[in-house]
């Protein structure tokens, strides 16, 4: 089997003596999207910004292509190709579409001044294979649809070369045509080969937009599964009950369904 | 006034020195130590107590009415004799001078007024001040034409007590129509910026025929000259002020300024606590020298006071604040031209 | 080719609107602002009708208010409070505030006059070349420590800084005292008073006056032809090339005219007398006519006059200086990585943070900047005034927040441009000129220009409300 894209090993993260992440192991294949599950508080975010460098790690290793490395800060993580796309769509509202795009990593003219021509340029291409029906580059993000502002974030992600595409509860604001929008860039992300984490609540669009789902419960990992080959019920009873399906018994099942 | 003075050199001369052997305590309640004068007044207190073997303790409400209250009444459960209060808030200080009263301690209203018919006040006379630079004015400036008067703080009772003391003199010749009001404006804080706004909106409103300018203290007089000297107008426009600013001796001496008219703090310091060292040996405070009764504050109410009367500082007399030590001559004369004023040579 | 003509920059069509919107939308004017600039011109031929009910005068409408030398004075009075608006918009953006400005702007005022007058002076000699070179720098140079230490305490410290600049408004204000034990020093060094204006030295002459003027023009104009030409290279809608023609136009009037004001308005005949005199200038021969601005011989005595030696101001050096700070506050805020940071900090910290961002930085640096253009207010108000005092500046934060938020600046950080500020300064300047130049009482002033903030506020939301 081909080396994982990401290996998080024996992950731990204690706060003030909890242990919010104990011990967990969770890999990422190119192409591959792996969910997180659990319950509020049960460790999922909180193992996912250990990755993009929002916290820092007690024990355990991060391995990137099979390499061990080093993540300290989010710095770090973008230089390794890991971008995160945040549930509260972090994008500055009081600033434009490409604006937002180049953040931090602005295009510069020989004088050493915001080149705001080119970086527009470069957002209508990048917006163009992925949102092509986007046009509204000038106004600032506040006035953008939640779909809209969804593929803000995730162009700037691929602008950026990101190879691994960390997403927080992607299509959660969303109505139907915008989640549509959102799974149809997921799928167009896999065939570049790219890896993506995405944190949900929701079993639904976990078991439509992944292929392996990894439950947590008290920052521990419950399992992890391929979403082929369980049914819905299954993963809630992992999310609620803390047991994989071969450990259920009829009882869990009754409880559950 | 006359009285005053007299009050002056009988105390200076040593007659309530005679202080009793068992060493009273004369308090002072300052409002805040923000400003450098309070500093001149303290010393010239503490040397006159420690003269008559007395102690000298002092507090500082770091201009807070609540926490002047708190260190007046720490002073009452010290037992002091005195207590000088320079009230922050003429009002609010009522309750804390009723407390004083009730302790049997005699309290002093120093340069402050607050009105309780027990204590006594000693300031300068604010309406003098205002009588003398108009009456600086008519003597050594104009007696007509267009005057601008630039007046203190609107919040601050003394800019309404010098206005009335100018108006009391300027009153005839506005009468008779030789002196016309052509602008009359309060500037917020006494700030010298605001004040040197008012006065440029003034000249462009007037097209520069200004003829003397009733600047109610020394700060803002240096923003009215520096909009009468952008017009090319400073040293032909008499401009008043009060307060002995270094900065306004020297425009004394330039004759950008007629008039800085000076309350020597050390002689308000010397006094009051002279009067203090005397009360606190038993000298009723009607006996005091100098003292008369005032009743000229907000309310009417009439107290025992000593009004003493303050300095106008002219070309003629920059020697006073040289020889009282105030000033150096190199100060007030800076880049005066030799030949144009007597002290400076 | 992109089919460009017909569409706004924006790219929207713009053929269904009705003139005025595709006027609007074609030019990229801001609208919000053009409604400030509206506002003030009213007020402006209110207190000019007004003033010369009162007293007629030369002004537009009879009046005092509308005449050279008032609005040149405006300008002046205005520059001190500008210069500081333009760094204040900026923190305000950036979601903090800086209450200690004033108190700031006292401290190194005090601190830079007792250094010349009590130090170099004495030291150097009065009127010694270096010292009002040093003076200007320890001033430019405190003030900048100063707001990096706010922004240090704000930023590493995470004490919030409505706090720390709340102590500097109180603490700051004490060592502007302690520094000169609550004196006015004076008077300042003859190099370092051109800068207040206040004297001929410290006026720029009709000839650099309208070069300048000139220049700006031309920079307008090459300004809007290389946006086009890059917008063009990549394939962008255009504006149409009508509304980039009248965007220059636009542009150019307002500088030209602005120029012609103050070129109009003559020294004082004093000074023009004065300088004459001191620097043998033949004074022509004339008849008097007391009205006049020039200066002739009749006789041999010196007279005012219509036709003689005259000169005329042009821009005043704080005005200038205010003028070059708004510019370059204005590429700063809308052409650097650093203005860009400011905004999308302001926008969302946390997507500035999680961009990469060095927030702290950035906020440390903020207000730096801050306190080196309070430096610069300190050095303008000072020698404008040819004194430092422990007074001079205080409460002027009131007036330099309210200034940014009347130009639009959002208290809930994100919005706000320099422009704006500065026009918002310089129509609180008009009022309080104005009503002073009606002799109204103060109380009267700040009635109003509270007011006026209020509404400006008011205002500013229900517009902003509509454009959503």
């Amino acid at each position: 089997m081909a080396t994982p894209l990401v290996e998080l090993r024996n992950i731990s993260i204690a706060f003030g003596g909890i242990k919010a992440v104990d011990n967990v192991t969770v890999d990422l294949y190119p192409g591959e999207v792996v969910g997180l599950l659990g319950h509020n508080g049960a460790g999922k975010s909180t193992l996912i910004k250990c990755l993009s460098g929002a916290y820092r790690r007690d024990s355990g290793q991060i391995l990137i292509n099979g390499e061990e490395v080093q993540i300290n800060n989010p710095r770090d993580a973008k230089a390794l190709g890991i971008e995160t796309i945040y549930q509260a769509l972090a994008l500055a509202d009081n600033v434009d579409a490409a604006a937002n795009l180049y953040l931090g990593r602005e295009i510069l003219t020989r004088w050493g001044t915001l080149d705001d021509v080119a970086m527009e340029a470069e957002a209508r291409k990048v917006m163009g294979r992925l949102n092509p029906n986007f046009r509204r580059f000038k106004e600032p993000a506040k006035s953008l649809s939640g779909g809209q502002r969804q593929s803000v974030a995730i162009a700037r992600a691929i602008l950026f070369n990101a190879r691994i595409l960390i997403m927080d509860e992607p299509t959660a604001a969303l109505g139907p045509h915008e989640t549509q929008m959102v799974a149809d860039l997921i799928h167009e992300l896999k065939r570049q080969g790219l890896g993506i984490f995405l944190i949900d609540h929701d079993v639904h669009s976990v078991k439509k937009l992944c292929d392996r789902a990894a439950v947590m419960k008290n920052g521990q990992l419950v399992g992890i599964v391929k979403v082929d080959e369980v049914t819905e019920d299954d993963i809630l009873a992992m999310i609620i009950l803390g047991k994989r399906p071969d450990q259920l018994t009829p009882k869990d099942k009754e409880a559950v369904h | 006034m006359h009285k005053a003075i007299v009050a002056a050199a009988m105390l200076a001369a040593g007659l309530a020195t005679s202080a009793s052997a068992e060493g009273k305590t004369i308090a002072v309640s300052w409002k805040t130590f923000q400003e450098e004068r309070w500093k001149t007044d303290e010393a010239a207190i503490k040397a006159v107590v420690e003269a008559a073997g007395d102690k000298y303790i002092s507090t500082d409400a770091q201009g807070s009415a609540q926490k002047q209250a708190a260190d007046i009444e720490s002073l009452i459960s010290q037992g002091v004799d005195v207590i000088m209060v320079v009230a922050f808030d003429s009002d609010a200080i009522l309750p804390s001078i009723q407390a004083i009263n009730d302790a049997g301690i005699k309290a002093i209203a120093y340069d402050v007024q607050f009105e309780d018919p027990n204590a006594l006040y000693i300031t300068f006379d604010n309406v003098g001040v205002g009588r003398l630079m108009a009456k600086t004015m008519l003597e050594k400036g104009r007696q007509d034409g267009n005057f601008a008067f630039i007046k203190g703080d609107k919040g601050d009772p003394n800019a309404t007590f010098l206005f009335q003391g100018i108006m009391e003199v300027l009153q005839p010749n506005i009468d008779s129509g030789a002196i016309k009001n052509v602008c009359e404006t309060f500037v917020d804080g006494w700030k010298p910026d605001n004040a040197q706004k008012a006065m440029e909106q003034c000249l462009t409103a007037n097209d520069n025929k200004i003829d003397a300018v009733i600047s109610e203290n020394d700060g803002m007089a240096s923003g009215v000259v520096a909009a009468l000297t952008a017009q090319g107008l400073a040293g032909t426009v008499p401009v008043t002020g009060q307060d002995g600013d270094k900065a306004a001796l020297n425009r004394v001496a330039l004759g950008t300024q007629l008039v800085s008219v000076w309350k020597d703090s050390r002689v308000l310091g010397k006094m009051a606590a002279e009067a203090a060292v005397a009360m606190a040996n038993g000298t009723p405070m009607e006996e005091l020298p100098g003292v008369a009764k005032f009743s000229g504050g907000k309310k009417g109410v009439e107290m025992n006071s000593i009004l003493i009367p303050p300095n106008p500082i002219t070309r003629a007399n920059l020697s006073d604040v040289i020889d009282g030590g105030w000033i150096t001559k190199e100060e007030v004369c800076a880049g005066v031209p030799a030949g144009t004023v007597d002290v400076c040579g | 080719m992109v089919t460009t003509t017909e569409r706004g920059g924006s790219g929207q069509d713009i053929r269904r609107d009705n003139p005025i919107k595709a006027f609007f939308r074609a030019t990229e004017l801001d609208t919000r602002i053009l409604g400030m600039v509206g506002a003030m011109l009213v007020i402006w031929v209110i207190f000019d009708v007004w003033s010369g009910m009162l007293r007629p005068n030369e002004g537009l409408f009879g009046g005092a208010f509308l005449t050279p030398r008032n609005l040149w004075t405006l300008l002046v009075q205005t520059s001190s409070i500008a210069v500081m608006t333009t760094g204040m918009v900026l923190v305000i953006v950036m979601r903090e505030i800086d209450l200690s400005v004033g108190s700031m702007l006292s401290m190194v005022a005090v601190f830079g006059a007792v250094l010349q007058v009590y130090h170099l002076g004495p030291a150097l000699g009065v009127g010694h070349p270096a010292i009002w070179i040093i003076a200007m720098a320890a001033c430019l140079l405190a003030g900048t420590l100063v707001g990096a230490f706010n922004g240090y305490l704000i930023a590493f410290l995470q004490i919030p800084s409505f706090i720390v600049t709340l102590g500097g408004l109180i603490a700051y204000k004490g060592v502007a005292f302690l520094l000169a034990s609550g004196e006015t020093v004076a008077p300042m060094d003859k190099t370092f008073k051109i800068v207040g204006g206040g004297v001929p030295e410290g006026w720029l002459g009709p000839f650099w006056s309208w070069t300048l003027g000139i220049l700006a023009c031309i920079g307008i104009v090459l300004a809007l032809i290389s946006g086009r030409k890059q917008r063009k290279k990549f394939g962008f809608p255009l504006r149409p090339i009508w509304a980039e023609v009248t965007l220059a136009a636009i542009g150019s009037a307002a500088v030209l005219g602005t120029t012609r004001v103050v070129t109009s308005y003559p020294w004082p005949f004093k000074l023009i007398e004065q300088y004459a005199t001191a620097n043998n200038v033949p004074i022509p021969q004339g008849v008097e006519d007391k009205s006049g601005a020039a200066i002739c011989m009749a006789g041999d005595q010196i007279v005012r006059c219509t036709d003689g030696l005259i000169y005329y101001t042009g821009y005043a050096a704080p005005v200038l200086i205010a003028l070059i700070v708004g510019g370059a506050m204005t590429f700063l805020a809308s052409r650097t990585r650093f203005g860009r940071y400011i905004y999308a900090i302001g926008g969302n910290p946390e997507a500035a943070q999680l961009a990469g961002i060095n927030t702290r930085l950035v906020t440390v640096k903020v207000f730096a900047l801050m306190g080196f253009l309070v430096g610069l207010s300190a050095i303008i108000a000072s020698a404008r005034l040819d004194a430092a005092t422990n007074a001079l500046g205080q409460s002027n934060e009131l007036y330099v927040i309210a200034a940014a938020v009347i130009g639009g600046t959002s208290l809930a950080g994100g919005v706000g441009t320099v422009y704006g500020a500065l026009l918002g300064a310089l129509t609180m300047q008009s009022i309080q000129s104005g009503m002073q130049l009606l002799n109204l009482p103060a109380a009267f002033q700040d009635i109003v220009v509270g007011t006026v903030l209020v509404i400006a506020v008011f205002v500013d939301q229900l517009y902003r409300r509509r454009i959503k």
